[in-house]
């Protein structure tokens, strides 16, 4: 039986090669970004243990927490105070000690000089430094020298190499305090790297640094070399005993290790990420499988039904078919695997391209992938094909004498409507719980809760693929004979056509909800501005990177300003999970924007008090004058005062500081945006381009009136939207396949009819019209119902984000029709294989009887 | 026309037809009869456009078939020929009525209504053009068919064995539809069979063997026609 099994497998060597793509496509997704992270992982171990090497110990401001996941704003990442200069003098005395050496970092973000744009900042950090080739020993010259002096800078080679600087060059450098020109006087590396994934550099020598960076007498760490023959804890507890109260020793491998370990977090959030997207194509994968086996099963059934009449028993045929997809799942699984390797190298070339440069190192192929990836593989193909195993089992011996007619009906639609509105109701009610409720997992049950609404809608749509496809295809049915036989055709097997859909379906569910969800993201943002916004002109930077409070400085005293009213962004702790909060100017801020406060907030404010969002002090039964227990990194927990609290968070969140509070305790200052509100009278015009000359040096400052702000946030908001398709388009892809295969599969079973058509004179230019109208129909089914399930699920995420600040719901039509238009021409493409197969058929070999 | 059709080459050569020259009169119903493997398929597919001989010259009316490239062979066979197969005549997903239509359809030609229901009604179908094929018996099934084989006018019908599945009524009626098609329309059929009955509607009963010509009969009947096949087959 075995061996009939593999026989027949190897007999359909494309059937098995279309089958295995969907798997093929969907584990190599999941085994790249395996590979990719682990390889990226890799490559920052290494470097951080090789940077780590340069030193022994190293002495910095105790933090309250471990850094975690950088935030919006300049104090989202590690917050440490600085330490004053002079500690280095002391810990150089402790014995064992042979050098010591201080270290500064900072915001320093260089000018393009052909351009005049800032460089870098979307994504990775820009970054100032001293030169301290004791704090990374990765840190070498490529060309050039040191920094000495207050003019000269070196610049990291991925930067130099992209934008073309060379030593000798002039420089524009923004800092937290006033821009300054430097000398480009070297080129430098990190052994093999170019850059430290991706950030850009600029290295100054040290009292120009520390000045650059706003850090004159203090270092933000001291790294230590010890003597030989003096271990490193031996030398970190004598260092330690030496530091006053707030500053610590730890040993470079803790700082290693720490680096890692931070940088593993956000990995893994990017891992996470990713592997969402291969699961969803993994899934789209196995409605494939399901669908291609149960039309193998239905052409095979006198064949299976010799295997029954010559006694083969019932288990031995399920056993048969499903072996078949084991087969199938390792060999696709394997090639997922070799796949996976090319896809993370595409991806880590696609990171380049953003300019986030990977020290080289070999491609990390852990076990963990290959077993993941196999058992991922093969057990989706095994599990897709059980029910068409348990349909093939139940073919009667007597079917091998019988004609086999394809049978199109829908058997028992009561138990398969009863069975789609549980699994779909289950699948929603899911989601809605994850959404709205407030359970342990909500992630994992709202993906759940997903996954669960397209298998019912799955079940569900051979209900309704028929009249669905005669109303798709009724408008093309005038067209022609084509047109009129691809629509009987998309119709004839309902079950078949909906299941081929549903692949489809998937994907463009996935894509509507994000469509719609940044639709509504965009009229809520409008909506807020709207409501909210009194200032005439935004200040901001291209990505909304924060920039040098010194921006507002400027701006303020352009002729015809009233006032430039600065907002910074942090993050924080409120019981101890992370939030973020928004600092303001309480002088100003009700000039630019109304938060809707209570009354007494704006006094409370300057006094050093919070305020908070009115539904998260609700939500937790705070009332003003209670205490909000925050932390901050660089002092801990801090208990600050709820001055008061606002209903409009849509521009601040969920908690408010002055300006004052927030240089309290974020040893950065920068800002996020800033407001500026004009002095009555005053052509918006004119002072636009007032403060767009006063700010011009600072090159990455865009100076907006409303409309313009508006238009950026949307344009912020497509490009997410473009970057999650673009990873859902694999789905797609894949769904793309199933229908190539479904065609390809209906046009072998139909070949005499064919061969009927063409020998009554179709022309073979019909003969594929009429297979493209038949694929453009199933594919508009699919995204018909993908764009059902995609509003259902956007109007869910925009109900459940509403108190975030979604509070408008927004479903882009035009584009909703675009994404059916689109799936129609998809349709078309998928077509064209069967299409050529089913015009190239032999006409005479067609019609023969056997 | 000196008609040859050679499968293979060489040793494995196997030869179809042998130097066949024939000709079908113009609105006579002539039937092609011989044992299995004489070739009568083989000619009928030669003359019908679906297979290319070896060597020869098939005509309809001044066209040589031969010359005619794949694309102008199909339009031949949508605008001036008509076919009855043995089996599988029929697209499941249309009517019976779209059925009959599909050749006009195909072209995109509106159908001639008077046309269309003098054919209907020669094969008694009037009732059932709303059916699937699955809801037709073998002999309706067979009917739609010869009325889509008419409904285009063609210059030539050709039936493949066209009562081959069909019980001794069945065959009856739809050989009476064919036989009134030539006497009351003056249509062309040229049909294989092996079945002598069916034969016996034909005007010329054209005898083949192993690929050659060995005999014709003019105004069959179905004794003569028996006894004759016995001979050759001896």
């Amino acid at each position: 039986m075995l061996h009939a099994t593999l026989k027949s497998l190897l007999a359909r060597k494309l059937r098995l090669g279309l089958t295995a793509l969907s798997i093929v496509l969907g584990v190599g997704f999941v085994a790249g970004t395996f590979v990719l992270t682990d390889t990226m992982n890799k490559a920052f171990d290494d470097l951080f243990k090789q940077a780590a090497s340069g030193s022994d110990v190293i002495v910095r401001a105790t933090s309250a927490f471990q850094p975690s996941q950088a935030g919006p704003g300049g104090g989202g990442g590690e917050q440490r105070d600085p330490i004053p200069q002079d500690l280095v003098a002391t810990v150089a005395g402790v014995p064992g000690v042979r050098s010591a050496a201080g270290g500064v970092t900072g915001y320093a973000q260089m000018v393009d000089p052909k351009t005049g744009d800032a460089i870098g900042g979307v994504g990775p950090p820009t970054f100032g430094a001293n030169w301290n080739q004791t704090a990374n020993a990765a840190l070498e010259l490529r060309s050039g020298a040191p920094p000495t002096g207050p003019d000269q800078v070196v610049v990291d080679a991925a930067t130099a190499k992209k934008y073309r600087l060379s030593v000798g060059q002039t420089i524009r450098v923004l800092f937290q305090g006033p821009a300054r020109e430097f000398r480009i006087v070297g080129i430098a590396g990190f052994g093999t790297a170019d850059n430290l994934g991706g950030a850009t550099l600029a290295l100054f020598d040290t009292p120009t640094a520390q000045q650059v960076l706003g850090k004159e007498g203090v270092f933000d760490e001291i790294d230590i070399v010890g003597d030989p023959g003096v271990s490193d804890t031996v030398l970190r507890a004598r260092v330690q005993d030496a530091l006053p109260e707030g500053v610590e020793a730890v040993t470079s491998t803790t700082v290693a290790d720490e680096n890692s370990k931070a940088l593993k977090e956000g990995l893994g959030f990017f891992r996470t990420a990713l592997l969402v997207f291969a699961f969803i194509a993994l899934f789209v994968g196995a409605f494939i499988i399901f669908n291609t086996f149960s039309i193998i099963v239905a052409q095979r059934t006198r064949e299976l039904a010799l295997l029954r009449t010559l006694g083969a028993t019932r288990r031995q045929v399920m056993t048969s078919v499903i072996v078949e997809a084991f087969a199938v799942g390792l060999f696709a699984s394997i090639l997922g695997i070799v796949a996976g390797i090319g896809i993370a190298l595409g991806l880590q070339g696609l990171l380049a391209a953003f300019n986030i440069d990977l020290p080289s190192t070999s491609t990390q192929l852990e076990p963990r992938t290959i077993i993941v990836a196999l058992l991922v593989g093969t057990v989706v193909t095994v599990f897709s094909s059980i029910l068409p195993a348990r349909r093939a089992a139940k073919v009667a011996p007597v079917q091998a004498l019988r004609e086999s007619q394809e049978t199109g009906a829908v058997g028992s639609s009561w138990r398969r409507l009863v069975a789609g509105l549980v699994v779909t109701a289950g699948g929603m009610g899911a989601l809605l719980y994850g959404l709205f409720g407030t359970p342990a997992s909500a992630g994992a049950l709202v993906g759940a809760g997903a996954a669960a609404t397209f298998i019912g809608v799955a079940i569900l749509s051979p209900l309704v693929a028929k009249p669905i496809a005669a109303a798709i295809g009724a408008p093309i049915r005038g067209l022609g004979i084509s047109g009129k036989l691809g629509r009987e055709n998309a119709m004839r097997n309902p079950r078949r056509s909906a299941s081929t859909a549903a692949a489809l379906m998937i994907g463009l569910g996935l894509v509507a909800m994000v469509a719609i969800l940044a639709a509504s993201l965009k009229a809520s943002f409008d909506a807020a501005l709207n409501d909210t916004l009194k200032a005439d002109l935004v200040l901001s930077t291209s990505s909304f990177v924060p920039f040098s409070p010194d921006a507002a400085a400027k701006a303020s005293q352009v002729p015809g300003v009233a006032a430039a009213s600065e907002f910074r962004q942090g993050g924080f702790r409120v019981n101890g999970s992370t939030a973020f909060l928004t600092a303001v100017d309480p002088s100003t801020v009700e000039q630019v924007t109304s938060l809707k406060e209570s009354p007494g907030s704006i006094p409370a404010l300057a006094n050093g008090d919070v305020l908070v969002f009115d539904d998260v002090a609700t939500e937790n039964a705070w009332a003003i004058g209670d205490s909000l227990p925050a932390a901050f990194g660089t002092v801990g927990k801090t208990p600050l005062t709820i001055g008061g609290v606002y209903t409009e968070n849509r521009l601040v969140g969920n908690y408010v500081v002055s300006l004052e509070t927030y240089q309290k305790y974020f040893p950065e200052q920068l800002d996020s945006f800033v407001m500026v509100k004009l002095q009555p009278g005053a052509d918006p015009q004119t002072v636009q381009r007032g403060i767009e000359d006063a700010t011009r040096s600072f090159g990455n400052i865009e100076v907006q009136d409303q409309t313009a702000f508006r238009d950026k946030q949307a344009g912020f908001i497509n490009q997410l939207v473009g970057l999650i398709t673009a990873l859902l388009a694999m789905a797609i892809l894949i769904a793309l396949f199933g229908i190539v295969n479904t065609l390809g599969l209906s046009v072998f079973e139909r070949t005499r009819e064919l061969g009927l058509l063409r020998a009554v004179g179709m022309s073979r230019r019909q003969v594929r019209s009429m297979i493209r109208w038949e694929a453009v129909i199933i594919a508009v089914l699919g995204a018909v119902l993908g764009i059902a399930i995609g509003v259902a699920f956007g109007w869910s995420l925009q109900q459940a984000l509403a108190s975030q600040g979604v509070t408008e719901l927004r479903i882009p039509g035009g584009q909703l029709v675009l994404y059916l238009v689109l799936a129609g021409l998809a349709g078309v493409l998928a077509a064209i294989l069967p299409a050529r197969r089913a015009a190239r058929l032999n006409v005479l070999r067609a019609i023969s009887y056997e | 026309m000196d008609l040859y059709k050679v499968y293979g080459s060489g040793d494995a050569e196997v030869v179809a037809l042998g130097g066949v020259t024939v000709d079908f009169e113009a609105g006579r119903f002539t039937a092609i009869m011989g044992p299995s493997g004489s070739g009568k398929s083989t000619l009928l597919h030669c003359m019908a456009g679906l297979d290319a001989p070896s060597a020869g010259q098939v005509f309809i009316g001044e066209v040589d078939l031969t010359t005619l490239s794949e694309k102008q062979l199909t339009l031949l066979r949508r605008e001036k020929v008509g076919f009855v197969f043995q089996a599988y005549n029929l697209v499941p997903t249309l009517t019976a009525a779209e059925n009959i239509t599909l050749p006009l359809d195909i072209a995109g030609d509106k159908p001639d209504r008077g046309w269309f229901d003098t054919v209907v009604d020669a094969v008694g179908l009037r009732s059932r053009l709303g059916h699937h094929p699955s809801e037709l018996s073998g002999g309706q099934q067979q009917r739609v068919a010869g009325a889509r084989a008419l409904v285009s006018k063609p210059d030539i019908v050709y039936a493949d064995e066209p009562t081959g599945n069909l019980d001794s009524k069945s065959s009856a009626e739809l050989l009476s539809f064919l036989r009134s098609a030539v006497d009351d329309h003056r249509q062309t059929i040229v049909m294989v069979t092996h079945d002598p009955s069916a034969a016996s509607f034909a005007d010329r009963v054209v005898f083949l063997s192993d690929g050659h010509v060995v005999d014709e009969m003019r105004d069959p009947t179905s004794e003569r026609v028996l006894d004759r096949l016995k001979s050759l087959e001896v």
